[in-house]
């Protein structure tokens, strides 16, 4: 079967599956700068896409777009059917589907782990405390770290904090998942206990978008690798086609220099 | 975020660790002897030994005149002896003085179990810092024993010996140093400037060697000796000789003896490993210090003052009086018990449970005290069953169903419609009081407020069944407690007072501290966010209070809210003087509140934003969860230095015409037949109560700084 076999047979399947990011002809300016440049993307259901590019290519920017942590200013961006506005409804509800994991963490430093993970399902989605705590014990065993519920994020290696923040964003049982560079702020012993967690969640049939630079984890786990430049897609492919027969120049380029 | 396995900042995970009595041992230098320690601090180089010797001697020289100021034959300190219940609570009637005594007691059971609670298990005052401390104390007294002035000599009438001018000039070794003092001290200085120059040019200093420090040692004894001698030269007055003033100072040679012995006899007792390794809870330390106090007050002849019923009682022979002794032996039992208590009960489960209602207490105690027990109501009981009950359980009730129904998890969009409705009926409600369109007790409409802004609130609170009575509860508490003060501060007292104000002196500083803390705080907070709100109309607003609040003198303030401001009010309304001052100190003060906490919360980084954001938390919820826990333990120490300041402000009370702490000081003894123009001690004792409490809220300050972990992140 030919590489563009494959891709084919791909993009029939996913055809199939319901929308759960669109995003067309997306424009965002910070200044006189334009870091995301007619953006045009669909996202299927338990479709993993990993997001390569350089830096300052505007891949950070446009997954902070989705759940509006940054405003785009033209275009449309749909989530699940409800698109991205500026009535605060729609942006809440958008907020509550979607889990986002941030390159620092952003662990909440004065709240155990326990307590960073049941505060949102508590006050947002309004669960009793004891079967938000249930929740949140088994996601921990889920991503490996039981014995630390009653732990400060301060008292956690780099690589537990990151997985407590995935397990932050599962308790809200998000529809999509957003990972915006889940590793690099990683020492390198720790980045796999962290691509293991989210290989996991891949196979589970979660929704994701993740930005990194684990080239590793794409060729695995995405069922599509999206390349950015200059804040524009530049090319698209499954993880086969891109690694092994890129057509765009830049494309090359850039395998070339992180390969 | 911190990086890996760094401390975390959180109290319970820090007490977690220093759970064990003896602290790992990590490794650890060795000990420095003194003449080492000496070497190495004092005497490193020469000129830091010549800067060692010229402000020692400064430090003497401000010490002995000190001590003269304060043992002066010219003291009164009877003045302050007696006055002491007036200095602290001015006019409050002596017969119901067993008010006072519940007040400082509840305050000391509060105090002692919170601390016992809150007290790290490990840690303390380590037995080196001790019993150096105490050997310190003992030597610093022995110091003080030989600097002072030696008394005046008594001859056979008891009256002082005087001398002719002719005489007074003395021919003896110690007149003439007296006269040749300065140029005496100004040679042994230019002895160790020479002294210095010699050695360094041999370049002993640099080898830190023994002879450098004997012979600045020899030369700042000799220095001493001429500023203990010059004592002891006559003058007019024949002084006492030097044996006899000592045997004078019997009493505080003891204390001296003792205080060296315990420090060195714990120095030697333990080995230098125990003397770093052993802990004494610094509380220890503390009801030590109070419980001789209170002995004392049981065995030392300080003798009986007091002015009742426009008598002088002076009795210098007697211990201190029944109705003194006993109630502070009482409290100082009741103290040690419940701190006690407080770390029995700590690791049970009843103890992290505590922490929350003991902090509510906190905040209820101050009310309680002044309008329950001090002022002792005198309650309208038919006004109060007709329409105070009435009212606060139809508040209660209407407002918990109202609570109930917008807490629902699913109430949406009609939750708000209902909240903004309630908000209009409130807002209404004070138009009409303008207006006079219709009669309504002023606390019907302020609770009618209250509810709509709970109910706006609602939906960021929303929950399940458990959650939602929670609500409810705290609904029903808050107009309990509301309610029941209301009709407290408008019910006449019963205590009667000859001034307006019910309580003076340290009281009523005390009084009017904690009350603009209690206001000036949460004004404080909600104009910090306001400043940093998205909203513009907000940010103006609050930008434009801070900064006239901070360009206007905090006297003005005082003089609008105690003179000026009842011209404003309706006709039968007064504002009472210190209601008044409390209100101009707690909004001078929330401005600079607000500044500090604004500090804070930009210290909170923007991911945590982002994260709150992420998660779907609604603006309040964010702030009051993620943010403002975050900005407030950031800001503790600018926070604690504003509360400082604000509790030595309260000293403006006496420009304003408040028979505060200093005015009594200042103005009422020194007018008082006995006492006429006797000034000076009452204001050194006033600064040194001041001290006493504003340098131990900095040390707690410190303490919690550590605790929470503030600057380690």
């Amino acid at each position: 079967m030919s590489v563009s076999d494959a891709t084919t047979a791909l993009t029939e399947e996913l055809a199939a599956r319901d929308d759960m990011i669109v995003c067309e002809g997306v424009n965002k300016w910070f200044g006189d700068f334009q870091a995301l440049d007619g953006i045009t993307a669909v996202i299927k259901e338990r479709e993993v896409v990993v997001v390569l590019g350089p830096s300052g290519s505007g891949k950070s920017t446009w997954i902070r777009c989705i759940n509006r942590l940054e405003a785009h200013q033209e275009g449309r961006i749909v989530i699940d059917g409800v698109e991205l506005t500026n009535d605060l409804r729609n942006i809440e509800k958008i907020r509550s589907e979607v889990g986002m994991v941030f390159q620092q963490f952003n662990l909440f430093p004065h709240l155990t782990v326990l307590d960073n993970i049941t505060m949102a399902p508590i006050w947002v989605r309004k669960k009793p405390k004891r079967e938000a705590e249930e929740l949140a014990r088994s996601l921990l065993e889920r991503v490996g770290i039981p014995e630390q519920a009653e732990k400060y994020p301060g008292q956690l290696s780099g690589g537990q904090q990151q997985r407590v923040a995935i397990a932050r964003a599962l308790a809200m049982e998000p529809r999509i998942m957003l990972f915006d560079e889940p590793t690099s702020a990683l020492d390198p012993e720790m980045i796999k206990e962290v691509l293991d967690v989210m290989k996991e969640l891949a196979l589970s049939g979660m929704t994701m978008m993740v930005v990194t630079h684990e080239m590793g984890f794409a060729r695995e786990v995405a069922d599509r690798v999206i390349f950015m430049e200059d804040g524009q897609i530049v090319e698209t492919g499954t993880p086969e086609h891109f690694f092994t027969n890129p057509v765009e120049e830049r494309t090359k380029l850039f395998l070339s220099q992180i390969l | 975020m911190a990086a890996p396995m760094t401390e975390g900042p959180d109290p319970a995970a820090l007490e977690a660790w220093a759970g064990d009595e003896e602290q790992a041992t990590k490794p650890e230098e060795p000990s420095l002897s003194a003449g080492e320690w000496l070497s190495r601090n004092l005497f490193s180089s020469a000129v830091n030994s010549l800067l060692t010797v010229v402000f020692s001697l400064l430090l003497v020289l401000v010490l002995r005149g000190l001590l003269n100021f304060m043992f002066s034959e010219e003291r009164t300190w009877r003045a302050v002896k007696t006055n002491m219940r007036f200095l602290f609570t001015h006019a409050y009637p002596q017969s119901q003085y067993a008010r006072i005594w519940v007040c400082i007691g509840v305050i000391a059971v509060l105090s002692g179990l919170s601390v016992g609670l809150l007290a790290r298990t490990g840690g303390g005052i380590s037995m080196k810092k001790l019993s150096m401390n105490l050997m310190a104390a003992g030597a610093l007294i022995a110091l003080g024993i030989l600097l002072r002035e030696p008394s005046a000599a008594v001859g056979a009438d008891g009256r002082a010996i005087h001398r002719s001018g002719a005489e007074a000039r003395g021919d003896s070794f110690v007149d003439w140093l007296d006269a040749n003092a300065l140029t005496v001290l100004g040679l042994l200085v230019l002895a160790n400037v020479l002294l210095a120059a010699w050695f360094h040019h041999r370049g002993t200093y640099l080898q830190v060697a023994t002879e450098p420090r004997v012979a600045h040692g020899v030369l700042v004894l000799a220095s001493l000796g001429v500023l203990i001698g010059q004592q002891y030269a006559t003058g007019e007055v024949v002084r006492e000789s030097f044996a006899e003033a000592m045997a004078d100072r019997a009493w505080w040679w003891l204390a001296a003896v003792v205080l060296v012995g315990a420090g060195a006899a714990l120095w030697a007792g333990l080995g230098d490993a125990r003397r770093r390794n052993t802990f004494v809870p610094a509380m220890y330390v503390f009801f030590a210090g109070a419980g001789l106090m209170v002995l004392s007050a049981w065995v030392y002849p300080w003798g009986h003052y007091a002015f009742l019923e426009g008598e002088f009682i002076a009795e210098p022979g007697s211990t201190v009086a029944m109705t003194t002794k006993l109630p502070w032996t009482v409290i100082w039992i009741l103290l040690v018990a419940t701190f006690e208590l407080g770390r029995a009960i700590k690791g049970t489960r009843v103890g992290p449970r505590l922490r929350v209602p003991l902090n509510l207490l906190w905040v209820m105690t101050p009310f309680v005290l002044y309008w329950a027990v001090l002022r002792d109501p005198d309650l309208d009981w038919a006004h109060v069953m007709s329409t105070d009950i009435p009212m606060a359980v139809f508040f209660a009730v209407f407002g918990g169903l109202v609570v109930w129904y917008l807490a629902h998890p699913r109430i949406g969009e009609t939750g708000r419609v209902v909240a903004v409705g309630l908000l209009l009926v409130a807002v209404l409600n004070w138009v009409a009081a303008f207006f006079g369109w219709y009669p309504m007790l002023q606390k019907a409409r302020i609770s009618f407020l209250l509810l709509a802004v709970v109910a706006m609130l609602a939906h960021n609170f929303a929950g399940d069944r458990s959650q939602r009575m929670k609500l409810v509860a705290a609904w029903v508490a808050a107009m309990a407690v509301f309610h029941w003060l209301v009709t407290l501060v408008n019910s006449p007292s019963t205590v009667d007072t000859p001034t307006d104000a019910l309580i003076g002196g340290f009281g009523i500083t005390l009084i009017v501290a904690v009350f603009t803390l209690l206001l000036s705080f949460p004004l404080g907070v909600l104009l910090a966010l306001a400043r940093t709100s998205k909203l513009p109309i907000f940010r103006v607003l609050s930008t434009a209070y801070i900064e006239v609040f901070r360009g206007v003198p905090l006297i003005t303030l005082l003089f609008f809210f105690t003179l000026i401001f009842n011209l404003f009010l309706p006709q039968n309304m007064t504002l009472v003087d210190i209601a008044g001052a409390t209100i101009g100190f707690s909004l001078f003060s929330a401005a600079y509140l607000a500044e500090n906490v604004r500090g804070g919360l930009q210290a909170v980084r923007r991911g945590q934003y982002e994260a709150s954001d992420a998660v779907g938390f609604t603006t309040v919820q964010r702030t009051l969860f993620i943010v403002l826990p975050q900005a407030l333990r950031v800001s503790i120490p600018p926070l604690v230095g504003q509360v400082i300041a604000t509790f030595k402000e309260t000293s403006l009370l006496a420009v304003v015409g408040i028979f505060d702490f200093l005015r009594i000081a200042d103005k009422v003894i020194s007018a008082q037949s006995e006492f006429l123009g006797v000034k000076r001690e009452g204001l050194l004792f006033v600064s040194f109560v001041y001290w006493i409490f504003a340098y131990n809220m900095s040390k707690y300050s410190q303490r919690l700084e550590k605790r929470l972990g503030v600057g380690e992140r």
